[in-house]
Parts: structure tokens; sequence; C-alpha cells
């Protein structure tokens, strides 16, 4: 009672701002959370009943003073539901500005579940550290950063952020990504293999890990 | 290119150097003055954005037509061309990626009033606007459905703090001076003052440096 959940919750976001990968939803206790604001505002009506909406402070001043808690209490709850959901909104923006998409998501958890221990953790049903909620908000963010990134088709806003430096510049493929078309004729990537190739062309590439940049 | 020379590129009233050069003066001292000041700058007036994307598509027809036209190996031109068009490109990328971030950061609060409202450009209100109602929709889907109606607002006054969060005017600026002029800042025990030479170069609280800032008297590195 009176904001303990609360502060629980936003240890968790605290932790999540420190981690790379997001951890899950915390849906009990977001629950816990809203059921106590909710029985904090009950008690607010039932302790103010018996005044008949002619409730003076200076009379009553125990009743006046519980009535106070209360209502930090239900504010102060309501601002570390958000602060919660704020933080994690942050994140999945990010992901989205750096080209993911919820099914990207879904996958990567399943790969990094498996790759750590025997998979057993996050295989949970795909996406399963995002709410159906959070789910949905990245699908609407991201068809509403494509819509805007639709007035600056030239410019390519989710390129790299780093002046750029060289035009052309070595890579190494890491897996296996196909043949790219680029000005100077087709690439056929093959795992392993190395070449100088123009930045702007393989951006996309080296942003989805296909291939890494070799200074 | 000595101090001098920077000084004079950045002069409004030095109009000798042609609409393209001052175009990209431009954009790079709006970049730079977006990139170090704590809030939203006004989007550039007079079509700047509209002459620089007709420039860059310019520029990227150009570098198709001369890979069409010779060897790519011996073209050195083709290769000063492209590499001049990656930073311009660069350039914008990062100025509408400050703003942005800078939009994101305190969304309700650059759509609270009109003034603030104009300094957003039309697709970035759009984008603003939109961002705002996922969020708040987020919420209420989440949880904020559940609570007391009295506490659904996010943007609540109670106890004397706003729940809209408001960029902090009083951080710390690095401001060239364009002309001499007087500056003034406040201090935490006394105000000061001082005659400023062109050239100079002067710390002080942004809410102290934007008027320099607005009237061209300074601008911000």
């Amino acid at each position: 009672m009176y904001g303990d959940a609360g502060a629980k919750l936003v240890g968790q976001a605290k932790r999540a701002q420190t981690l790379t990968n997001l951890p899950p939803y915390l849906t009990e206790l977001v629950r816990t959370i809203t059921r106590e604001v909710r029985d904090l505002d009950k008690d607010v009506a039932d302790l103010l009943e018996p005044f008949q909406g002619s409730f003076h402070p200076s009379d009553d001043q125990a009743t006046a003073c519980t009535l106070l808690v209360n209502h930090l209490s239900m504010r102060r709850n309501k601002r570390c539901l958000l602060a919660y959901h704020r933080v994690r909104t942050d994140r999945l923006e990010e992901l989205v500005w750096n080209s993911y998409d919820v099914v990207d998501l879904a996958g990567q958890q399943v790969r990094d579940g498996s790759g750590g221990m025997n998979g057993g953790g996050s295989g949970d049903g795909g996406t399963g550290s995002l709410c159906p909620q959070e789910e949905d908000y990245m699908r609407q963010y991201s068809d509403l950063l494509a819509a805007y990134k639709g007035q600056w088709t030239d410019i390519d806003l989710t390129g790299s952020l780093e002046p750029p430096r060289d035009l052309f510049i070595d890579v190494r493929v890491l897996k296996d990504a196909g043949e790219i078309q680029t000005e100077y004729g087709a690439i056929t990537l093959t795992k392993n293999s190395q070449f100088y190739v123009r930045q702007g062309d393989v951006e996309r590439l080296i942003a989805q890990g296909y291939l890494q940049k070799l200074s | 290119m000595d101090i001098d020379d920077i000084l004079r590129e950045v002069d409004p009233t030095f109009d000798f150097v042609p609409g393209e050069t001052r175009d990209l003066q431009a954009l790079t001292r709006a970049w730079v003055a977006e990139r170090s000041a704590p809030e939203l700058l006004d989007w550039p007036p007079d079509g700047l954005f509209e002459r620089i994307n007709d420039r860059i598509k310019q520029q990227i027809e150009r570098v198709e037509e001369m890979t069409g036209d010779m060897d790519p190996k011996t073209n050195f031109a083709l290769i000063v061309i492209q590499t001049e068009l990656e930073r311009f490109k660069y350039l914008v990328r990062s100025y509408l990626r400050a703003r942005i971030a800078k939009i994101d950061k305190h969304t309700l609060h650059y759509l609270s009033s009109p003034a603030l409202r104009a300094r957003l450009s039309e697709t970035e209100q759009a984008y603003a606007t939109r961002h705002q109602a996922l969020l708040h929709n987020h919420y209420l889907s989440s949880f904020l459905s559940s609570f007391p109606q009295s506490l659904q607002n996010l943007n609540d006054q109670a106890g004397n703090i706003s729940m809209i969060d408001t960029p902090d005017l009083e951080t710390a600026v690095f401001i060239r001076l364009l002309t001499d002029t007087l500056v003034e800042g406040r201090g935490t025990d006394s105000d000061g003052g001082m005659d400023g030479k062109i050239g100079d170069i002067v710390i002080l609280r942004w809410s102290d440096a934007k008027p320099l800032v607005d009237s061209g008297r300074a601008e911000v590195i």
C-alpha cells in the first residue's frame, strides 16, 4: 500500500535503462498499482461520504490528513506508471529508428534465448518482453516514422549519425546477404568475404548486422 | 581560413557569395545552433529546406548521369561530388534528427501554445501531434483507463508541479559575437554586463543569449 509497488516499478525502469535487451513487461506489477489507485480512490470516496460534500479540513484534521496522503499516493503511483511506460516506449522508439520492427524483435528474442540458457526462458510465444499494447504502439510508431521519413526520401533520416569521412569503406561479410545492386554493378555478399564499397550502399546492411565495417 | 574569414561568412550583410553557398552556410549555422541550444529553435523561414531538397535531387541526378557517362575508376570529379553530397545529406539528417529528439522529449510543451507551435515545420507538427496521440493512447490502454476520471489527465498542474516537462532554458551555451555589443548576463549573486567586441566568445545562460542570437548579433557555437 501507499506506493511500495510504484517504487518497485520505477526501480525496474531504472534498471531497464542500463540493459541491452528490454526486460519483460511487468503486467502483474502494473495491475497491482492500478488496483491500489482504485482502492485509494474508493477510500477517499468512503471517507468523504458522511460529509455530504461539505467537508472543512480545519474541522477534522485527522481525516484531512488521511485524504491528503491518499491523494498524494495516487498521484505518485500515476507518475511511476507514466515513467515506467515512457522509459519503455523510448526504448521501443529507439528500436524503430534503428529499423527494427516487431517481427525482428520477436526473432531476436528467440535467437537470444536459444543462444543463452538452453532457450527455455524467453521463448514463450514470440515477443516475450512486450505486452500487446506495446506491440501495437511499436507498429503505429513505425508507420508514423515511415510517414515522416517519406518527406525526406533523399536524405535517409535513419542513416548514420556519424559524420561521413570516406565515401568508400572496407566491409567484411558476417552473414550471407545475397546479391546487392550498386552503381558500380552487382556484388554478391558471401560470408567471410571482404569488399571495398560505397558507404551509402551498405549502411542498412551494417545496421542489420550482415556486414562489419573495418577501420 | 582564419577567424576573419569565418566571421565574414556568417555576417548577414556580406552578400558577394552565390545563393548556393549562402544556403549551405545557413544550414551549417542552423545545424550548429540547433545542436547546442537547449530548446527548439525556429524552423528556418523563406524556403531554405525546399531549396536544399531541390539541390540534393539535382546532385543525385548529376551523379547518376556521370556514372553512366564515364569510367568510375578514373572519374575523380564524381568522387568529389559524391563525397560532398554525402556530407550535405549528413548535415540535413543530423539537423532534422536533433530537432526530432527535442520535439520527442518535450512534445506537450511545444504543442501547448501557438507561439511554440510556430517553431515547428508543418510536417514536424503533424509528427508531434500524432506521436503524442499515440503515447496517450498507449498509456490509456495500458493503465490510465482504469484510473478514476479525475486522474486521467496528462497535463495536471496539481501541487504546483506541472506534468508538462519544459526544456531547461538556463543551460550554458557558448556564443560568438558578430558585432560589437553589450552582453548582459544574470548571475546567482549579481548580474553582470560587458562590452563585447566582434569575434569575442562568451559563455552564458541560454536565456540571456537568446535575444542576442535572435537579433543576429551573436551566433551559437
